[in-house]
């Protein structure tokens, strides 16, 4: 099965990471990306996050389509859920004191999209741990990035780890190794 | 298939017979709900109620109004306080107040009120800038069940975060002054409560039921999918004058909907529409 969707979660304090993935996405990518950073409801960060990135970075409106080569990232007080190729909107109550949530994004793609959606999740919170879990047992490709300059270990337990400098080479890997993994 | 594939599907199957069956013997059709946000409700409302499965929770619906409504309950959504998006009343009383002035009177809806928090802000509101008077301000909800506590007049406490974001929204009293406490409630008082309609209205079979110049639809439509949040758009439509305002939330959009050419967006609002044709 070929991947139809990426998202990504990020805690706060991996903003810049996430603006370091966004500048080594490919300009012709062909899935949407779906990004859930945490944030406070002053912080502006499509503008920023879309300086280094080929793709245009958009904050959606509720039921927006998702469009193969753009970045959708979550709007603060909102969690962002996706829905078989459009955005779902929802004001539940925050998770983990977050809204948006991480886990949020990640258990509705692993509803909508199973395993033709992928994940990375920037560690250092607990919010996206179980939605990455989820996602990885409905047969989703998943890593977690370690930041800064921290090395990846490779594996660790049951989930792929990068550093930030691999994630590149994830993102290459992503579609060959998918489209060519056996189904169980 | 392995055997996770399997079992989301089989929850997948679960849930579709779950709405069937609330639908067909309640009459609340919940299968055009937003389908990501309804599963990830239900399974919340599933380890509150200590279920195993969707199957357990439809015995438990059907056989019990109760369980019904507290599965409604758990569906809904509402603001946790008074004044929660500060930046809309304030764009309220700065763009929509100065046109209802020149009226000499106005109806207002609030769509999807919930258990009343917006509705008593919006009430504060237009009490603060003397509209009250001429107002009258009709509040509906599906669930009888959040009308009753709406009804009531009662909601937890303010706390200084409440005093706050009502300052920020323009307001100028004190907040208390809209209150009575008693413990960790407050009692809103009763020149409010008693000029609200609470009236049982639901969106989603429930026609046009008057004409409104202001109707406030905020974040309700996110449960719903792309079709029925259309439909429900063209009863709003329907609902709402000439020169009437539609304030949606912060992240709605008109665009994809029926009449999106009837409206125009009031620049710089936080999504308040003018209905111009």
């Amino acid at each position: 099965m070929s991947v139809g969707l990426l998202v990504v979660g990020a805690p706060r304090s991996a903003g810049a990471d996430v603006e370091t993935l966004l500048s080594v996405l490919p300009a012709h990518l062909p899935t949407p990306v779906v990004v859930a950073l945490h944030r406070g409801p002053h912080d502006l960060l499509a503008a920023p996050l879309g300086r280094r990135c080929a793709l245009p970075v958009v904050e959606p409106d509720d039921k927006d389509d998702l469009v193969p080569g753009r970045v959708y990232l979550a709007p603060w007080g909102y969690h962002l859920l996706v829905d078989r190729g459009s955005v779902a909107l929802s004001v539940e109550p925050p998770e983990h004191g977050c809204r948006p949530a991480i886990d949020a994004l990640f258990e509705s793609a692993a509803d909508s999209y199973g395993a033709a959606a992928a994940a990375l999740l920037f560690a250092g919170h607990e919010d996206g741990q179980e939605g990455l879990n989820l996602l990885q047992a409905r047969g989703g490709r998943v890593a977690v990035v370690r930041g800064g300059s921290e090395g990846g270990e490779g594996q660790e337990g049951e989930v792929e780890r990068l550093s930030l400098a691999e994630v590149g080479g994830w993102l290459t890997r992503l579609a060959y190794v998918a489209r060519g993994r056996v189904q169980p | 298939m392995n055997a996770t594939a399997s079992a989301a599907a089989l929850e997948a199957l679960e849930a579709d017979l779950l709405l069937e069956g609330v639908a067909r013997h309640w009459g609340f059709d919940l299968r055009s709900h937003s389908r990501p946000r309804l599963l990830r409700r239900l399974r919340r409302h599933l380890r509150e109620e200590r279920l195993e499965s969707f199957s357990a929770l439809q015995a438990r619906v059907l056989h019990d109004s109760e369980a019904l409504e507290g599965l409604l309950r758990a569906l809904s959504s509402t603001p946790p306080g008074l004044f929660a998006d500060a930046a809309f009343f304030r764009d309220f009383r700065a763009r929509v107040v100065p046109v209802l002035r020149t009226w000499p009177s106005v109806r207002v809806w609030h769509a999807g009120c919930g258990t009343g928090e917006d509705t008593y802000a919006l009430a504060i509101l237009l009490h603060e800038e003397g509209l009250w008077g001429r107002c009258r301000l009709y509040a509906s909800d599906a669930s009888e069940g959040l009308l009753a506590d709406a009804r009531t007049g009662v909601l937890p406490l303010p706390g200084e975060d409440d005093a706050r974001r009502h300052a920020e929204s323009g307001g100028r009293g004190s907040l208390s002054d809209y209150y009575t406490r008693d413990g960790n409630w407050a009692l809103l008082q009763p020149k409010l409560r008693d000029g609200i309609f609470f009236t049982q209205h639901n969106l989603t079979i429930d026609g046009s039921f008057n004409e409104f110049h202001v109707i406030l639809c905020r974040d309700t439509l996110l449960s719903f999918n792309r079709a029925l949040h259309n439909r429900v758009h063209a009863r709003l439509y329907e609902s709402l004058a000439r020169f009437g305002f539609l304030c949606l939330g912060r992240k709605e959009s008109l665009a994809r909907t029926p009449h999106a050419a009837a409206y125009e967006e009031l620049e710089g609002s936080g999504h308040i529409f003018r209905r111009v044709t």
